[in-house]
């Protein structure tokens, strides 16, 4: 018996969502820059700190409830987190790819969410986790890898280029991080009106906010002192928060909409690192995701100047 | 066609997890429902601040600057929930004997010297928000919530 057309229809409009061909270049552009930017922004993380925090603050998370306590032996972790970094950057050139992406998602999860256990979820962490586990199970290392060049070399002494050719193995990792991306900020904008209704909206809780983090954080200016004194401006940035949060919602499906949620997305933050000493530096490598880096990539070599032989990796 | 399924799997447990967590307002960190700045402000703002006690009289102390590796927001949040928790009085004391350490690791660590503490002290502070302040007014009101000496701290 066949399946009704609508479920057809369904299953078509998932497949083309998520598994339309993608290159292997796009993917493998998009390992370097994940990773080589998790790099550096991670690259002065140091959790020895938390092994001479008391107990008394210990409030495990999610897998965390396994450990007894709160690691106590510095050198382990300071032994981790070099190998997280080094596998990190070994992941971005594609060495040893396979067991360098396990390892950094891995580590990823344990160093950055030991500090989330000691009372206090904070949201920078969680997505680049999350893009860490879903490129480690990917076929992101297929080409622009040094694993790559030395298997090709292997195989092909001619030195011939061989890539890969599209495949939906090459898009879905890419769609999946974008849309976990969009759904942070949509997620955002849904618990203020859940936990406050649309009271959240009104001046008088916008200006709280800016006044408020002046004694509670540390913000690099003194703009939500000035922009708070006037009640326009607070109703503006109160609605325009919600509005833009809730926009990534249809960005998920509606690519010409999606330039310019990204952009909304990326201005609210700004702003808020400016007014609220609150950095979402790891997010950078979410909004990398939606950049075209094979057309850089194409103009910086000077690409197509004789199409090389593909063939199929998956 | 196996690689696709997995994919496939992946992608809807991923999905399935963070739709749970934005529809109960949920945590499963790494996945969240993301709720910060998600609550009603007023204009009054109340808050727990840790003051040091020199030679000289109170200073305030900072998270960051103070007590790595916790951040002001971190601290003050796990300190609300100690307040909150069973036992609360002994685990307000434990944690500030072991914030008393921290901070003299700070200068052990070869950070600029600062005055020795011979206490801590964690106040509920407040103020009202209005228009003009730009954060270096003092707390309109000051209530002592715990102590702790640099005599107990060494213990």
């Amino acid at each position: 018996m066949n399946p009704p057309a609508s479920l057809t229809g369904l299953a078509q409009s998932w497949h083309c969502y998520w598994f339309a061909p993608e290159t292997a270049e796009q993917l493998g552009l998009v390992r370097v820059v994940t990773y080589g930017l998790l790099f550096a922004i991670y690259l002065p993380l140091d959790d020895r700190g938390w092994t001479q925090v008391s107990p008394v603050f210990w409030m495990p998370i999610s897998a965390f409830h396994i450990l007894s306590g709160p690691p106590r032996n510095a050198a382990m972790i300071g032994v981790l987190q070099i190998l997280w970094k080094v596998s990190l950057f070994t992941s971005a050139i594609g060495f040893l790819s396979r067991v360098s992406m396990i390892t950094a998602a891995a580590l990823g999860f344990f160093l950055l969410g030991l500090p989330n256990c000691f009372g206090k979820i904070h949201h920078l962490d969680g997505f680049p986790v999350l893009l860490l586990g879903i490129l480690a199970v990917s076929r992101c290392a297929d080409a622009l890898s040094v694993d790559r060049a030395l298997r090709s070399r292997r195989e092909m002494p001619s030195n011939r280029e061989v890539r890969a050719a599209p495949s939906a193995q090459y898009n879905w990792p890419v769609r999946l991080g974008q849309a976990l991306f969009l759904l942070v900020f949509f997620a955002a904008g849904y618990a203020k009106l859940r936990n406050s209704g649309p009271a959240w909206m009104s001046a008088s809780n916008m200006r709280s906010i800016w006044l408020g983090e002046l004694f509670t954080h540390t913000p690099p200016t003194a703009l939500g002192s000035f922009l708070a004194q006037s009640a326009w401006l607070c109703q503006f940035a109160a609605v325009a928060t919600i509005v833009v949060e809730l926009s990534a919602l249809p960005a998920l499906f509606a690519r010409r909409f999606r330039v310019f949620a990204l952009v909304g997305l990326f201005a609210l933050q700004t702003l808020i690192a400016l007014m609220l000493g609150v950095y979402f530096t790891p997010h950078l490598a979410g909004y990398a995701l939606f950049l075209p880096w094979e057309r850089y990539y194409t103009m910086l070599r000077g690409y197509p100047r004789r199409l090389p032989d593909r063939v199929s990796l998956s | 066609m196996l690689p696709i399924r997995f994919a496939s799997l992946t992608i809807v447990g991923c999905l399935a997890i963070t739709c749970f967590d934005i529809a109960t307002g949920l945590e499963h960190w790494p996945f969240g429902s993301y709720p910060m700045y998600s609550v009603s402000y007023t204009e009054h703002l109340s808050w727990l601040r840790l003051y040091g006690v020199t030679d000289r009289g109170e200073i305030p102390l900072r998270g960051e600057r103070d007590f790595a590796p916790f951040d002001e927001a971190r601290l003050i949040m796990v300190l609300q929930r100690l307040q909150g928790a069973r036992g609360a009085d002994w685990k307000l004391d434990e944690a500030l004997r072991n914030l008393m350490r921290l901070y003299n690791n700070r200068n052990a660590r070869g950070w600029p010297v600062s005055a020795p503490l011979r206490a801590l002290r964690l106040y509920a502070v407040s103020w009202t928000l209005r228009p003009g302040l730009d954060g270096s007014e003092p707390p309109r009101e000051r209530m002592l919530i715990a102590q702790v000496t640099g005599d107990e701290a060494e213990r």
